[in-house]
């Protein structure tokens, strides 16, 4: 038989807050429950841990390799090696884990029709995308940072004179690490961006393959001549493949890159946003 | 398979066909499926045609234009792999499936259902676009480029090629979604083994990676639609796309022999 | 309460909700009745501030849905049970709703220990039955002991006794002073828990009336005669230009002729009457009279 509704407990009541701190009491209690959400799904850690099993392999992988074949190689060939990027050359695919890890923070919820709830429970809708990029951002820059670091040491100690190696201190070297976990952190909020704007885990997947692994591979074997200046290195991979280069040829400066990169993402944000208000759940 | 096996994989194929045209993004698939094609064709053959003075003679002696105006399939073979995949497990995230295996309990029957629909429509459609694709690009090569005409050698067989390999991605994505079930896993798998995997091998230096590389799927299959040949390794375009249809049924093999042992 | 004015919704150039005016009054429990496709779920939708009107408006508690800060205090809804990540625990869906909202997390396990959930708690909704998937979306409903509660076919996959539990607990809340909306396809159902009806067809309003006024409105007025002249009567009535059916075993039904008419015939001809009786139609069969003509799919029976 029926238990009656006991009285709510309520936990903040906003009656005589100042407007300013009610606001802040909302946006955290959207906060809390966002990460409740984020924490609780497998995927995420699961996303994460592929991303750095990949990546720290990969980079121990093509180091040893190079460690192994060096006594072979022709003096051009070990004139143009550079540990730093040869090192780093995993995140060309590992960009995919983080920008599959915000897609998915997006598309899973429209997915299930998990939406509907979410957005009769804070129907302050710019607020549920603002909390889900806080946290997206929250989670996937130290990890990023975390993975490239982990990824730039294993795959050094793999080299051995008389192959080049390089250190954290090395010039360039923190720049790179540090510039490729920006590109990640920023290629997942574009993920998650991109989620909201398509509404489905298989048209976001396919995007972000396009965007960042078939569109540069595709464009960079066009001949370099004016008009190829002036536009390829303007795409995303190109742009994060600046921040992470410690010597490119025809890509943009790292600050201007970085700029590049982050008015990419305001604009896919500031679209993602404008669509969350407007559509129906 | 009995007597009444044809006409019975007719009413599945009939079955398969319907669902398949009612899902509401399948048109919106196909037709970005066209007009990456055509876009693909248009910027890359632009792009050499207005760089084609800065090339060298050697780049020049190696330039494809046949190839050229088909890199629209690089976009492509991301959607049509994601409609094969979403085929068979967008049945599974919905449910579906267990209404489709109770109308037809010989699964291997609604696989072969679904393969003959998807390839039908997927081949039909990417073979038509791929000759417009070509058309385009070669108008758009025009002097001073190199172009080809559909009569040179090889080049129709590559044109024709382009609409094969991608009804093998499609079906590649078909059993790949059969054998995992999930969207996400199944299209992480196929893009792994079609894209992840080239860059991955060709990243480690020396020549075991070259010889490897040539017998990856995406390269192997590509061989289907190229006309000059690349690496020194490089397969033959009928034993590339040998080697590709050899995938396409070992993963198509593998997602028979799962189906019918899963429970739905 | 929640108040309708003018509420349409059009997809392209279907119209889904057509110049909707109604309210739903606290204290009472409201059924939302309509065939299939008359937008009901549509108009919930829109109650909630997830679909936008085309035109019109819809308030909750004299708001809009959207302005409101903490609207899962004020407002609670079963839309679709289905609708949770399946990989998720129940107990973490509604830890996230909770979380939204301010509410203590411990009212998380108060509700679910009030639907029966609690020894499933931490499992994954996506092995949950329907019925458990139901109490899951029940209890979110409850989670901020809202004054109103919108439910969506409340009673779907549930079993006999969690039927009786939803009807008991829906009229306990609305005797709370609480409005409660809920719409049903199941006429026995919403005979049972409702108190008032909404009835839409092809999205206009079809009756906002109580239950009892519906059914009153929509009987045919027919009545109950057992005699052991029936057959005799039967004739007499028929002459009088009353409808009637049967006879057999004694017992007449009769239309076209109220039952003090068919008193006095009985006696004027000095039958004896064993029975006599109006009858009044089900809500089924009131419903059916009054959607009849608003169908949207009735041409597979027409055929």
């Amino acid at each position: 038989m029926p238990t009656l509704p006991s009285p709510l407990p309520v936990r903040s009541p906003l009656s005589g807050l100042s407007p300013v701190r009610a606001g802040c009491r909302r946006a955290a209690a959207v906060l809390a429950s966002e990460w409740i959400k984020l924490r609780s799904l497998r995927s995420l850690p699961a996303v994460l841990l592929g991303a750095a099993v990949f990546s720290v392999g990969l980079a121990v992988l093509v180091c040893s390799d190079y460690q192994a074949r060096w006594a072979g190689f022709d003096p051009r060939r070990r004139a143009a090696f550079q540990p730093v990027d040869t090192n780093l050359g995993y995140l060309q695919l590992a960009v995919l884990f983080f920008g599959a890890l915000g897609a998915l923070a997006m598309t899973s919820e429209y997915g299930s029709g998990l939406v509907r709830s979410t957005f009769a429970a804070t129907p302050q809708r710019g607020r549920v995308l603002a909390a889900k990029t806080a946290l997206v951002g929250a989670v996937s820059l130290p990890a990023a940072t975390a993975l490239c670091t982990v990824a730039f040491l294993a795959g050094q100690s793999r080299l051995a004179a008389p192959v080049p190696r390089a250190g954290l201190g090395d010039p360039g070297a923190l720049r790179s690490v540090l510039g490729g976990a920006l590109y990640l952190a920023l290629t997942a909020l574009f993920g998650l961006f991109l989620g909201v704007l398509v509404r489905s885990t298989p048209v976001a997947l396919s995007a972000l393959f396009g965007i960042y692994l078939v569109l540069p591979v595709m464009v960079n074997s066009l001949p370099h001549d004016a008009l190829w200046h002036h536009t390829v290195p303007y795409l995303p991979s190109n742009l994060g493949a600046a921040l992470w280069h410690t010597r490119t040829t025809g890509l943009a400066a790292p600050g201007p890159a970085l700029l590049g990169l982050t008015v990419y993402v305001l604009l896919l944000g500031a679209a993602a946003l404008a669509q969350v208000r407007s559509r129906d759940a | 398979m009995t007597a009444t096996g044809l006409p019975r994989l007719r009413a599945v194929a009939g079955a398969e066909w319907i669902k398949f045209r009612s899902v509401r993004s399948v048109p919106a698939v196909l037709l970005a499926t066209t007009l990456v094609l055509l876009l693909g064709a248009g910027l890359v053959s632009a792009g050499f045609r207005s760089g084609w003075s800065t090339m060298t003679a050697a780049e020049r002696a190696a330039f494809d234009p046949t190839y050229t105006s088909l890199r629209g399939i690089d976009l492509a073979q991301l959607l049509v792999g994601a409609l094969g995949v979403q085929t068979m497990a967008g049945e599974y995230a919905a449910g579906q499936i267990r209404t489709t295996f109770a109308a037809t309990p010989q699964r291997g029957l609604v696989l072969a259902g679904k393969a003959l629909v998807l390839g039908s429509v997927v081949w039909g459609l990417s073979t038509a676009a791929c000759l417009t694709a070509f058309l385009l690009g070669q108008s758009l090569l025009g002097s001073p480029a190199r172009h080809a005409g559909l009569g040179d050698p090889g080049v129709s067989r590559a044109v024709a090629g382009g609409g094969l390999y991608l009804l093998l991605v499609g079906l590649l994505g078909l059993a790949l979604g059969a054998l995992l079930r999930r969207t996400a896993a199944a299209l992480a798998a196929l893009f792994g083994l079609l894209l992840v995997l080239p860059l991955v091998v060709g990243m480690l230096p020396g020549a075991a990676g070259d010889r490897i590389a040539v017998y990856l799927p995406a390269a192997a299959g590509s061989q289907l639609w190229t006309v000059a040949r690349g690496a020194d390794h490089a397969l033959g375009p009928w034993q590339g796309g040998g080697v590709f249809l050899l995938y396409v049924a070992a993963g198509a093999a593998a997602a028979l022999v799962v189906l019918r042992r899963r429970d739905a | 309460m929640i108040e309708a004015c003018g509420l349409s919704k059009a997809y392209g150039d279907t119209i889904a909700v057509d110049g909707l005016d109604f309210r739903v009054e606290p204290g009472l429990v409201t059924g939302f009745l309509g065939p299939n496709g008359a937008g009901k779920s549509t108009t919930m939708r829109m109650i909630l501030g997830l679909d936008r009107p085309t035109s019109g408006s819809v308030t909750v508690g004299g708001s809009g849905y959207r302005g409101k800060v903490w609207p899962l205090r004020e407002v609670g809804a079963l839309l679709d049970a289905r609708a949770v990540h399946p990989g998720r625990s129940g107990h973490n869906h509604l830890h996230s709703l909770a979380a939204a909202n301010g509410i203590a997390r411990r009212r998380v396990d108060e509700v679910l220990e009030q639907v029966g959930l609690t020894a499933v708690a931490r499992r994954r909704v996506g092995g949950y039955s329907l019925g458990m998937a139901q109490r899951l979306g029940i209890a979110a409903a409850l989670l901020g002991d809202p004054g109103v509660l919108l439910l969506d076919e409340p009673v779907n996959g549930l079993d006999p006794d969690g039927i009786l539990w939803i009807r008991t607990l829906m009229r306990s809340l609305a005797a709370e002073g609480r409005t409660v909306l809920v719409s049903s396809h199941l006429m026995s159902e919403m005979a049972l828990t409702a108190h008032h009806l909404l009835v839409i067809g092809r999205g206009r309003l079809l009756a906002d009336t109580s239950l009892a006024d519906l059914i009153a409105r929509h009987s045919a007025d027919r009545v109950e005669v057992r005699s052991p002249d029936a057959v005799r009567l039967a004739a007499v009535l028929r002459a009088h230009g009353g409808e009637v059916t049967g006879a057999v075993d004694g017992t007449l039904t009769v239309a076209g002729l109220g039952s003090a008419r068919i008193g006095e015939l009985a006696a004027g001809h000095g039958w004896v009457l064993h029975q006599l009786r109006d009858l009044t139609a089900s809500l089924e069969e009131a419903y059916f009279r009054l959607t009849q003509d608003a169908v949207s799919y009735r041409a597979a029976v027409a055929a």
